[in-house]
């Protein structure tokens, strides 16, 4: 399956936040085992969601100058209840700060009205090229692709553009 | 030579620290492990591997967080409550916890509350105490 924690972006304030959704399944996989009579999103999923959704702010904001954005801290991390299938987390957002490389964050998920997860983060983001300038096309390829998976996140309407 | 409880206190609070990456003073006694020191699955392992280390004791898989397996028995959970032998259960299993809170209320969900600091140095207690 593929590695996506975030089904749907609900608004997007560039610079200060997002708010996004993820539907929990019974067909993803971990869950299988995690536990095998009491299904629920693992508490690193949680966090990958808040992630993810604090990199669609970052990506957005900056313009998708940056192919990579990755997690360089996360503090204060709160698990407050489970998650199972057929419910649906509401991630929010909030950005402290978005530099050109770095960013940081404060987020939390909330499920039928209730805390779920919260916590304080920050990103790092950069281009391979960066490093390597040989990697300038798997940079552009994976912005190109980023890019498509905002679009379909927003459910993006051909008709009026966000 | 039997440790004092502040020695295990002591020595769980490293534990904690190490596995979880949180500051010493967040680590009190009351402290709950997901709620308030931000544990979640894969720490609960690391925790309890290091604990083996810590204290020279061997701990069986479902030994300290039982709730695996309480919550996956249908006699023991009903309505996303325990019943009242899950409860039972819950006691004879989970002798260093402290069920008072959370009896009023047994909402599966709330189980993490039940794993706080203070639960941890119990069981390490109970443990070092049957093994001489």
């Amino acid at each position: 399956m593929r590695f996506i924690l975030v089904d749907r972006i609900l608004s997007l304030h560039a610079g200060r936040e997002i708010k996004t959704v993820k539907n929990v399944s019974m067909a993803e996989e971990y869950l299988a085992d995690h536990f095998p009579a009491f299904p629920v999103l693992p508490g690193v999923l949680l966090l990958e969601g808040l992630i993810e959704s604090a990199s669609w702010l970052v990506r957005e904001t900056e313009h998708f100058a940056h192919s990579m954005i990755l997690l360089t801290q996360a503090q204060n991390v709160k698990y407050r209840s489970f998650v199972r299938p057929g419910r649906q987390v509401q991630y929010t957002v909030q950005a402290k700060s978005i530099e050109d490389s770095v960013s940081s964050f404060f987020g939390f998920g909330e499920s039928e009205g209730e805390r779920i997860v919260e916590g304080k983060f920050g990103l790092r983001h950069f281009n391979l090229a960066d490093q390597n300038p040989r990697m300038a096309d798997v940079d552009a390829g994976i912005t190109e692709s980023m890019k498509q998976r905002c679009k379909l996140l927003k459910n993006f309407e051909p008709k009026t553009e966000n | 030579m039997a440790m004092s409880r502040d020695e295990i206190l002591r020595q769980v609070q490293t534990v904690l620290v190490d596995a979880l990456g949180v500051d010493t003073d967040e680590v009190t006694a009351d402290a709950t492990l997901m709620t308030d020191l931000g544990a979640e699955s894969i720490d609960f392992l690391d925790i309890v591997f290091r604990l083996e280390k810590t204290f020279g004791i061997k701990i069986a898989r479902e030994e300290l967080f039982p709730a695996e397996n309480l919550i996956s028995n249908s006699e023991l959970v009903s309505n996303g409550k325990l019943t009242a032998k899950g409860l039972a259960e819950l006691k004879t299993r989970m002798p260093h916890t402290d069920l008072a809170a959370f009896e009023g209320n047994p909402d599966i969900n709330r189980l993490g509350d039940l794993f706080t600091v203070n639960a941890i140095v119990r069981f390490v207690e109970n443990k070092l105490s049957k093994s001489g």
